[in-house]
């Protein structure tokens, strides 16, 4: 914000202020990750003090940018269309009381559904590039999440399918950076082992199954 | 809809205290309940997007209303942050739910991009801003340069004590203050709620407090205790924001008391909106199309950025519930009522021709500007003045060096120079844009906080206001009434701290709650008050999975949904 | 079979195909091969026998060359997928996944290498071949010597780690703590077939 007020480049000419995506400062937006000095993370909690200087900030190479800092993240949440992402209701009606739940499972769920939908994972996978249409982790833990829940389940079978294609859980190779770079702390790698199996069960189920 | 809440070990909904409440009575999924609803909101907007019925136009910023001849809402005219086109969109009805304007404070918990634009945008061409001065100044927010993150109340409902040395000044590392000479003023003021006393009176203790010096190290700042707490239990449902705490401050809250300022958090007002009253039975008509609408027609607001459900100071989660409910009556009331006006008009009218080109024209004058001032030093100033006299303790006096200051501030606005000129995805102009609607909402919220008798108290605020059939008139600042209103002297003349510091009846910070409630609970008997929306839907929420707002799919109201607003529970 | 399922069970098979048959394989292969460190009477013996096998030449094509086929073919295409980033990253498991990849390519050279200069030299009247003295000879070079070390070296790894991942590619492994015991797994396999292949290898050179 203090460079807002005069940006100057390097020489001290008087430039345009740096453009780049904010609205919560407190991680719950997701939106100004970035590199901060290489490394991919969420702009708002890198304190400038605990940074070596001079800081180098670069926008997440894995999305299109649209100005300086700021990309277009919209993959992501197309990837999130395609999973179908969402708990299916009707809404039109009261439908009563949801269903009972562990404590147990909903303390699982919620470190999963404490996805910001930031792109840090995607931007640290190797497997995420101009060369494959892999969805990356984000996608797939929320997955994970939805499959978890009593009503959201409902879509599982359709989500695994979804999974299944090109560009989905296959794509991933293990390299595990996504669980490193995600700064909620999600077990993404957890996420995306347990959607291994839930479709290996669901592969076996479609081939001799039905 | 996809919100895990809490559960008891029954598999049960699970519930907690909050603020000015003395039951467990909030269902709560984490400490981040806000942003899990929201979440799952913005889940289910994209599965009405797949499944076509809903369009959205990310990042795109609201800028003014499209109104025909007859003043109707006709559509928006709006700004593509990325390609700087303007368009102007036409629509049955039209929403608002843009959100507060805790920008205008500088620093506050909202997200940075609240600035409360689209509303002043709105309060400009007509609509009536009501009670803009009554801003929710939270207890505990972390204090910081660039803004104040919220400690949720919940970490007082979970057990949280607010404490300060009992000697001024205490330079010893908090843990190693024996419990007796730590003062928990909270708990010794107020036993019945403890810490958990409404809002404005916390916030208001805390002040007092660091006022008479006893704040941590002597600075503006109290501590914010759960180490007594096991450290299990406190991750389980408190994680999300002591992380946020630990990020931010390095310190880990589970073992080192907090320390936490009040910080701006909330608007109470906002645009004025309608409601209808069935007269069978004198409660909310849920069918009416006066249903969250302003005085214009065609144009709603629902969320923070309408006045309606707070009163003068709102309680933890109300504005969640407040949000869901204006949009579960607000979307049916906007069908209605386009339905109700007849067809909209066509794309080719005149009307939204003339409305972007004034836009464009607009930004084309903003684009040249290119005087000596710069607009984050202008912003920054407001931003000061603001959270200095609009917040916590009000001033007459200082409310008008306050009102003298944001018009200076304006005419400074007049000879700002653009630090960016290009026509791609510029910031800069949309901001300056912004800033300039934010001044006006400032200058609202000043001479609000201005009027006499003091508000705070609905009772008293029927004084003075235009009685509104099936309302409980509250005084509306209006484009068309802008002279100040009288000041009673009667508070100038007072020194402050104290006085105003102390909860008397010329405070003009939000009411005393007890009173406030005592009144609205009379009033409601009375039916001059509708049904406890908040309240009964709070209660509704906690019992089932909760129901997605109505959407038309036709109208065009997100400004920048982009990004997602802050969650506050 | 839609073509989403299709795409899945070519990755699970190249999944599979790594473990059984070729993974399998190669174990026996270096196996047989410490009797190398019997001498090349010994060794040439076991190289008969095994040419003896009944529907040896299908086995061979059906366990052996097919599934390395497509093992390979199919690898390379995944690993042309992939962008590594281990300067920017530097996690074990990142430099696992670049290292697999790595090797993989290794072998693919590696073993076209190794058939062509084993297997399919004099393929009209392989049997007569003195299968010991050919890899004497050969190995003589230091070039090929250290190829061959490389390539075993690779292969074991590229089992190793692969056995690792295959775990969680069929769901086998699916906690962190799950994951971390199959490393012990995986490090014995390397650590063995290792062993096993570079006393054998150096047993030509004695």
């Amino acid at each position: 914000m203090e460079v807002a007020k005069d940006p100057k480049t390097r020489d001290g000419r008087r430039t345009s202020p740096v453009v780049y995506d904010r609205a919560c400062l407190e991680e719950v937006c997701g939106s100004c990750a970035m590199r901060v000095n290489g490394v991919a993370r969420m702009a708002c909690t890198a304190l400038i003090d605990s940074l070596a200087q001079p800081v180098k900030l670069e926008p997440l190479a894995k999305f299109p940018v649209v100005r300086d800092l700021s990309v277009d993240r919209s993959s992501m949440f197309e990837s999130l269309k395609r999973v179908k992402a969402w708990v299916p209701i009707d809404g039109t009606y009261d439908l009563g009381p949801g269903p009972r739940m562990a404590e147990s499972e909903r303390a699982y769920a919620y470190e999963l559904s404490k996805c910001i939908t930031c792109g840090n994972c995607l931007e640290v996978c190797p497997q995420v590039n101009d060369r494959s249409s892999f969805m990356g982790a984000a996608p797939i833990s929320q997955v994970a999440l939805f499959n978890r829940h009593p009503t959201g389940r409902m879509l599982a079978a359709e989500r695994l399918d979804a999974l299944m294609g090109e560009g989905g859980l296959d794509e991933c190779g293990n390299a595990q950076n996504c669980v490193r770079a995600c700064p909620k702390s999600i077990p993404l790698t957890t996420s995306i082992a347990e959607m291994f199996r839930a479709t290996t069960a669901h592969g076996f189920r479609k081939l001799f199954g039905s | 809809m996809g919100v895990m809440f809490n559960r008891t070990p029954e598999g049960l909904l699970d519930f907690r205290r909050f603020g000015g409440t003395k039951f467990h009575r909030t269902a709560f999924a984490g400490a981040t309940t806000g942003q899990q609803l929201l979440y799952a909101l913005d889940e289910q907007v994209r599965r009405f997007e797949v499944e076509g019925l809903v369009h959205k136009h990310e990042m795109w910023e609201f800028l003014g209303l499209v109104r025909d001849s007859d003043g109707n809402c006709r559509g928006i005219v709006a700004l593509d942050c990325v390609s700087m086109r303007i368009e102007a969109f036409p629509a049955m009805s039209v929403m608002l739910a843009t959100g507060g304007p805790g920008i205008v404070f500088g620093r506050s918990t909202n997200s940075v991009i609240n600035t409360g634009t689209a509303a002043s945008a709105a309060y400009q061409e007509g609509a009536r801003y009501a009670n803009g001065e009554f801003i929710q100044v939270h207890p505990t927010s972390i204090p910081a340069s660039d803004k104040l993150r919220l400690m949720s109340e919940s970490a007082r409902g979970e057990g949280g004590r607010v404490w300060v040395p009992r000697a001024r000044g205490d330079k010893r590392a908090p843990k190693s203050i024996p419990e007796s000479e730590r003062w928990y003023f909270l708990e010794e003021k107020y036993p019945a709620y403890g810490n958990l006393v409404p809002r404005d009176i916390a916030t208001r203790e805390i002040f007092q407090v660091c006022l008479m010096g006893y704040g941590v190290g002597g600075k503006r700042e109290v501590y914010l205790d759960l180490t007594h707490i096991p450290r299990k239990e406190l991750d389980i449902k408190l994680g999300g924001i002591l992380e946020i705490y630990e990020k931010f401050v390095g310190e880990d809250p589970r073992e080192v008391p907090m320390k936490v300022f009040p910080g701006m958090h909330y608007s109470m007002g906002g645009l004025w909106v309608d409601y209808a009253a069935d007269p069978r039975h004198g409660t909310l008509d849920e069918t009416s199309p006066r249903n969250q609408a302003t005085n214009v027609p065609g144009l709603y607001a629902a969320g923070e950025v309408d006045y309606l459900y707070h009163g003068a100071n709102r309680l933890g989660a109300n504005s969640l519930v407040a949000c869901l409910y204006a949009g579960k009556i607000g979307g049916p009331a906007m069908v209605r009522d386009g339905r109700d006006r007849g067809a909209r008009l066509p794309p080719g009218d005149g009307a939204f021709a003339g409305a972007k080109k004034k836009w464009e024209m607009e930004f084309a004058r903003l684009a040249r500007l290119s005087g000596p001032e710069n607009p984050h030093v202008i912003a920054e100033e407001m931003g000061d003045w603001m959270t200095d006299n609009v917040t916590v303790i009000r001033h007459d006096g200082k409310l008008a060096e306050t009102d003298a200051k944001l018009q200076e501030l304006a005419e400074r606005w007049d000879r700002i120079g653009l630090s960016d000129r290009s026509s791609f995805a510029n910031r800069e102009i949309s901001f300056v844009n912004q800033l300039r609607n934010m001044l006006v909402l400032a200058r609202v919220m000043t001479r609000g906080a201005g009027r006499a008798p003091a508000r705070g108290v609905p009772r008293r605020a029927l004084q003075g206001a235009r009685p509104r059939e099936g309302g409980h008139g509250r005084k509306r600042a209006s484009a068309r009434r802008r002279e100040l209103p009288q000041n009673d002297d009667r508070r100038a003349h007072r020194g402050w701290p104290a006085d105003h510091l102390c909860g008397g009846e010329h405070v003009a910070d939000s009411a005393a709650p007890a009173e406030v409630l005592r009144d609205r609970a009379s009033q409601r008997l009375t039916g001059k008050l509708p049904p406890a929306c908040p309240e009964r839907s709070a209660s509704t929420s906690a019992a089932r999975t909760l129901r997605p707002p109505p959407l038309t799919g036709r109208s065009t109201s997100c400004p920048t949904d982009r990004a997602r607003t802050s969650s506050r529970s | 079979m839609t073509f989403e399922e299709r795409h899945f069970w070519l990755r699970r098979l190249h999944s599979l195909s790594g473990i059984v048959p070729i993974g399998g394989y190669l174990a026996f292969h270096l196996y047989e091969n410490y009797t190398a460190t019997r001498g090349g009477e010994a060794y040439n013996r076991m190289v008969r026998n095994l040419q003896e096998t009944p529907f040896a030449i299908f086995l061979e094509i059906g366990i052996i060359i097919v599934p390395l086929l497509f093992h390979g073919v199919y690898g390379l295409f995944v690993t042309g997928t992939a962008r590594p980033n281990v300067t920017s990253n530097r996690y074990v498991r990142n430099w696992m996944y670049f290292l697999q990849r790595a090797t993989g390519v290794i072998l693919f050279a590696f073993v076209i290498f190794h058939l062509w200069t084993t297997r399919l030299v004099n393929i009209r009247d392989h049997e007569s071949v003195d299968l010991f003295r050919l890899m004497q000879e050969s190995l003589q070079s230091r070039w090929i010597y250290a190829f061959y070390i490389v390539g075993i070296l690779s292969a074991t790894f590229h089992l190793a780690n692969g056995i690792w991942s295959f775990s969680i590619v069929w769901g086998l492994t699916v906690g962190p703590r799950a994951q971390r015991r199959m490393i012990w797994v995986s490090a014995a396999v390397f650590l063995i077939l290792s062993f096993i292949g570079i006393r054998s290898i150096q047993a030509f050179r004695a």
